[in-house]
């Protein structure tokens, strides 16, 4: 049976105080095993990016415990925070967050000077990673020149140089077209699965849904059962896909009608062209 | 961290070499006050200097030329000539005191010259004769050159007009000139008829001046006797501490502009880079890798920023002379010794705001791009 890796016991956060506090988050236990993908769904402001900043240790909790590889993180200082971070978990953003200045591989290797052995210990494992995420060609190069998927790409090989046993997504596909966002969606499932990574990934996207191990759905900022006529899929007008109106957060007003995108890339295509996919949604 | 921040400080090459520039501006401004000031204090020694005497020998409790008066009877001068070891003596009448040519005062070293005394008269001539007679005089060039006034024009010292009979070179200095006239003349605008101010004592080969001034001050009564080389530093001093406040306070706000462009340049570069520090936040990094990746770009900026001002101010002191032959500038590699020890603190306190910001730094922000 596989090790639980990250564990939270009734966690909670609330902003502000008195009449205007703020339950962003509210008493959610919940525990990650090696190897397992889940996935936190659930309506806009429901709590999700508060959580996964509370779980990957850059956000105090208001109350309740946290344990990442048997270490209590609710007990640690700054510095030792830092440390776990950078040792235990790997971050991959929505917004991609490479260095500019820094080449694909100098990217990558980046967090490696913060784990034991350096820089140097981490470029044996960088020529597989480059391998394996299809970057072998693009190391040299600056982020500025990469594709959105090539960015996604190298943040996850940045996510992975330190081999840590957790990596926290937030909205990995949210900045990629569907053909893109799916090729993310198989290399952290592939991680979760051949590295025994636990991947734990807030998302809108329904299609992750087939390939996580789990869902949890965050509502109000606590953990509910999910009903499965709680979906309302519409099609995204641009690239035809499938998308739960009901969560999505990427949407515009159009000739006072509210239609969804599973991508800000198809709502940027849209807005070039509203009036060539418009007749889609027909 | 550290190589990130030098990456993303050249990945901006022109705002880096603004930067330094900025940084070399207010170095070069220190430089250049500084170069000034011992161009000014070197060539108010300048007189001294190219006399080569041996020995002076001055009133009783008088030590400088520069800011001094002194009264010596002419007979000590013959008296000196005849003492064992000296080879001879060149004595002048001497006043500190304005002179105006072309509708300006200039502030002189007015040096009333014997003909029998050539020796102590100018070293280097542009133009006519160096040995003014009585009703004449002689100025330095550059004055000639600022004021347009040529020989044969009319100047006047004190009271007295006198014609230009002669241009000196390397007499000219923005605080003090050397002009030369006539010891009588100088003499009956004195009263001074039978004095000089300043003995010139040349000693015979193999004679130390320290002997010829120990013999002087043994023989003579009521004077003070000097080496060259005592001399020279004594007047050089008090010259120096006459500037020394301003240079100090000019050096204090010299570094105090250059610390405000590198703080501002490493602030707006932190600044500009939130989104990236809090990544690196986000990754592990702690605050104090961040702040030194904040210092070391302050120290890249400074370092060059003092590199920029070595060179440009040399290429200045080749330059500047031909354009302003009034400025006397003296740039020597020790001047940049104080400049190169502010550079450190300089880029320290620096730093300090661009800390602040780096301690701000939110690594949740990562989330909200």
């Amino acid at each position: 049976m596989s090790e639980v890796i990250l564990q939270a016991r009734n966690l909670s956060k609330h902003f502000g105080s008195g009449d205007s506090v703020v339950k962003a988050v509210d008493d959610v236990s919940l525990q990650i095993k090696q190897g397992e993908m889940v996935l936190i769904m659930g309506p806009s402001g429901s709590g999700k990016t508060t959580l996964l900043s509370m779980l990957g240790a850059l956000l105090t909790p208001t109350s309740g415990q946290i344990v990442v590889d048997n270490a209590d993180v609710s007990v640690m200082n700054e510095t030792s925070l830092a440390a776990l971070r950078a040792q235990k978990i790997g971050f991959v953003f929505q917004a991609f967050n490479l260095l500019e200045a820094l080449t694909v591989e100098e990217n990558i290797l980046f967090p490696a000077q913060l784990n034991a052995g350096g820089v140097e210990a981490a470029k044996d494992r960088i020529d597989d990673l480059l391998e394996r995420l299809g970057l072998t060609v693009r190391r040299k190069v600056l982020p500025g020149t990469l594709s959105g998927g090539e960015k996604q790409r190298v943040a996850i090989a940045r996510a992975l140089i330190n081999q840590p046993p957790i990596i926290l997504a937030d909205e990995p596909t949210g900045n990629l077209d569907s053909h893109k966002g799916q090729e993310v969606m198989m290399i952290l499932h592939d991680i979760a699965r051949d590295d025994g990574c636990a991947v734990l990934m807030v998302t809108h996207d329904p299609r992750v849904e087939e390939v996580a191990d789990r869902v949890l759905w965050l509502e109000d900022g606590a953990l509910r059962d999910r009903k499965s006529e709680q979906h309302s899929w519409v099609i995204d007008p641009v690239c035809g896909m499938r998308v739960d109106e009901w969560t999505a957060t990427i949407t515009t007003d159009y000739q006072d009608e509210k239609i969804v995108f599973c991508s800000n890339r198809c709502l940027s295509r849209f807005n070039e062209k509203p009036e060539k996919y418009a007749g889609k949604l027909k | 961290m550290v190589y990130w921040s030098l990456k993303t400080l050249l990945s901006e090459p022109m705002r880096l070499i603004v930067s330094a520039l900025a940084v070399a501006v207010s170095f070069i401004l220190v430089t250049f006050f500084g170069a000034v000031f011992e161009g000014e204090s070197d060539q108010m020694v300048a007189y001294l200097e190219e006399m080569e005497a041996d020995v002076w020998v001055m009133q009783k409790g008088v030590s400088n030329m520069h800011m001094a008066s002194s009264m010596v009877w002419d007979w000590k001068a013959d008296k000196i000539a005849e003492l064992p070891g000296v080879k001879e003596v060149a004595a002048i009448l001497y006043l500190n005191g304005p002179v105006k040519v072309g509708g300006k005062d200039w502030f002189s070293y007015i040096i009333g010259l014997s003909p029998d005394h050539a020796r102590a008269g100018p070293w280097a001539m542009a133009q006519g004769k160096s040995i003014p007679e009585s009703g004449e005089v002689v100025i330095p060039k550059v004055i000639s050159q600022l004021t347009g006034a040529r020989l044969g024009d009319e100047i006047t010292m004190i009271d007295r007009p006198l014609r230009i009979v002669g241009l000196s070179k390397g007499t000219f200095s923005m605080a003090s000139s050397v002009v030369f006239v006539a010891r009588d003349d100088l003499g009956d605008l004195l009263e001074a008829s039978d004095q000089y101010s300043y003995i010139m004592v040349y000693a015979q080969p193999g004679v130390s001046s320290q002997a010829l001034v120990d013999e002087i001050k043994n023989q003579i009564d009521k004077i003070n006797a000097l080496t060259n080389e005592e001399f020279i530093e004594s007047d050089w001093q008090l010259a120096v501490q006459m500037g020394a406040e301003i240079i100090r306070m000019m050096t204090v706000l010299g570094t105090m502009l250059a610390t405000l462009i590198v703080a501002f340049t490493a602030y707006s570069l932190i600044a500009r880079k939130k989104q990236e520090l809090a990544v690196a936040k986000a990754l592990g990094f702690g605050n104090g890798h961040i702040y030194i990746a904040a210092l070391c770009q302050s120290i890249v900026i400074t370092v060059l920023g003092l590199l920029l001002a070595l060179i440009i101010s040399f290429t200045l002191l080749a330059w500047l002379p031909e354009f302003a032959p009034q400025i006397n500038l003296s740039i020597r590699l020790h001047q940049f010794i104080p400049v190169a020890a502010l550079a450190l603190p300089v880029a320290m306190l620096a730093s300090l705001g661009a800390a602040r910001t780096v301690a701000k730094v939110d690594p949740m922000s990562v989330f909200h791009s």
